[in-house]
């Protein structure tokens, strides 16, 4: 079981509200995917090459350029000021 | 006992590829807002990163001009973060198998030289600019996905004056590379440090100081924050891990955050981009594309016998180091003389670059050797400069059609000479009496019958032998 403080932290930094009754739930459903990711580390004989990359085949470096129009992308932009996107203020510091 | 300054520095450079790194916008700082962004750099749902191999490219010249080892197989990874400036909601980086790792750049500070160790460099994506108000926050997706190289040092700095000659270096190191304008006004390359102080061989707590405006400013930084860490632990107190910034109307550094503990990040293996594998022939391709770096080019200058001064001139302008690699085989003096005088104030004035005069490497090889063999003078060059700059006609045409030919004929010269001495019984007199204006007085003369068509110093130089030998 993970404690209600390890839920807490995740769902921060996925920045989800959850219930007191989801944070109960998580508690034992993430034990049990923390457990799957700790029968990977268990392999003993653990190749690095093998774990190098999720994928087996390799990047082929041609790109073709896709014509965008440009218009379109701001026209899902919920608001905008100018050309620009607003966005609530955000604090950093 | 003292306490000894610890300093490692992080360096953002954006690389200059005509496309973003993961899309195919236009990468290019100045336009209007949003105008360069796609769907990819927006994260619609549904696209997918594809990777700019000129990116890698510039990487490899980075790496190989650090002295950085090649990671040829790698990959990248997802840095998971919820913040508007990345609409993914992750960054593209490499965490695990960085492109280039335990690398140098070689400083000197009074003589002394200094290989201030690389630890790593990797390739990333940059965010979108935020523009900030109390109210609302603007973005713009322009800068949203312009390739990034991260440059990190070890922590083997150990003053704010080598910091500063650190980033000197690499700036030109990168800039000769072509990799990067490495502009920091402009955001193109950014500077964050890693200060601490001890007075053992144990590193003290790490405070990191963020946007820092200009190199100078990294070095007053350092000192400034190196300083207060002193002051406070005289007073007795803990230092906490956190980030602050640097002020540059105050010249202090200013609380941003205390940092978090542990990774956050949740670092995974990007999945929509598989391996990368950089052949030997795309690196040496990459590599063979470099031009020469400064400190071969400061070589040639310095056999050639340009003054250490013009040298760094040259240097700092490396629109002209370009153009004088075209004329390595002409007098190199004369060549930067010319070319960080008379031809930069007539640049400057007009507001040109070379390329947009007429000024082509046939005209200006001629103008050189014309100088060097003194053919012509410094006073007739400067009558034809515009000539030179405005017009197709080469140098030997506009010398013609101006009637201005330095007579190189030494029969001519000599005849004059002759003639001069021949009919001014009087001043040589004067001068065999001992009076040395009077050599003065036959030069003018001399130079009054040549009708500014003779070089002065040739002239001069036969008169004195011929007066010596009378």
């Amino acid at each position: 079981m993970l404690t209600k403080e390890e839920v807490l932290h995740v769902a921060h930094l996925a920045r989800i509200e959850v219930t007191d009754e989801e944070i109960e739930k998580y508690q034992k459903d993430l034990k049990i995917l923390l457990d799957e990711v700790d029968k990977i580390r268990s392999i003993e004989d653990f190749d690095d090459d093998k774990m190098f990359s999720p994928t087996d085949n390799q990047y082929d470096l041609k790109r073709e350029s896709v014509i965008v129009d440009k218009e379109q992308i701001l026209s899902n932009v919920p608001k905008k000021m100018g050309n620009f996107v607003e966005v609530p203020v955000m604090i950093n510091e | 006992m003292e306490y000894k300054k610890t300093v490692g520095i992080e360096v953002h450079c954006e690389l200059k590829t005509k496309e973003k790194i993961f899309s195919p916008s236009i990468s290019n700082y100045g336009s209007i807002a949003n105008t360069n962004a796609n769907v990819i750099d927006m994260a619609y749902p549904g696209t997918l990163p594809l990777l700019n191999k000129e990116v890698l490219s510039f990487a490899i010249k980075a790496c190989h001009v650090l002295n950085l080892n090649i990671t040829k197989d790698m990959h990248f990874d997802r840095k998971n973060y919820f913040y508007p400036d990345n609409p993914k909601n992750f960054q593209i980086t490499q965490n695990e198998t960085p492109i280039g790792t335990e690398g140098y750049v070689e400083i000197e500070i009074d003589g002394i030289k200094k290989k201030i160790e690389i630890l790593e460099m990797h390739i990333e994506e940059d965010t979108c600019k935020s523009v900030h108000s109390d109210k609302y926050s603007l973005l713009d997706y322009n800068r949203a996905g312009v390739p990034l190289i991260e440059i990190v040092t070890k922590p083997c700095l150990n003053s704010g004056e080598e910091a500063v000659k650190y980033l000197e270096k690499l700036r030109e190191l990168l800039l000769y590379a072509g990799v990067s304008d490495c502009k920091i006004e402009e955001g193109s390359m950014r500077c964050d440090t890693n200060v601490s102080i001890s007075k053992t061989n144990k590193l003290g707590t790490k405070i990191e100081v963020k946007n820092i405006g200009s190199i100078s400013n990294v070095g007053e930084a350092i000192n400034y924050e190196a300083k207060r860490q002193e002051e406070l632990l005289e007073k007795g107190e803990v230092l906490k891990e956190e980030t602050r910034r640097f002020d540059d109307k105050t010249k202090t550094t200013i609380l941003m955050r205390v940092k978090e503990t542990g990774n956050d990040y949740r670092y995974f293996p990007e999945p929509d981009i598989p391996f990368v594998h950089l052949t030997d022939a795309f690196i040496e391709e990459a590599i063979n594309d470099l031009k020469r770096m400064p400190d071969e080019r400061r070589k040639d200058y310095e056999k050639a016998g340009v003054l250490p001064i013009n040298i760094e001139k040259i240097i700092a302008n490396k629109e002209i180091s370009d153009y004088l690699e075209n004329f390595l085989d002409t007098n190199l003096v004369i060549a930067s003389n010319l070319l960080l005088g008379d031809i930069q104030s007539y640049l400057n004035k007009n507001s040109k670059t070379i390329n947009e005069t007429k000024l082509t490497n046939k005209k200006f090889h001629d103008l050189v050797n014309k100088l060097d063999k003194k053919e012509i003078n410094n006073k007739i060059f400067k009558d034809i400069l515009i000539d030179i700059m405005e017009t197709d006609q080469d140098i030997d045409d506009i010398l013609k059609d101006k009637g201005l030919n330095i007579s190189f004929d030494e029969n001519l010269l000599n005849d004059i000479i002759a003639n001069v001495i021949n009919n001014n019984q009087k001043i040589i007199d004067d001068y065999q009496n001992g009076n040395p204006r009077s050599a003065k007085a036959l030069m003018g003369l001399i130079m009054k019958e040549g009708k500014g068509k003779i070089d002065p110093a040739m002239a001069n130089q036969k008169l004195m032998e011929k007066l010596n030998n009378l």
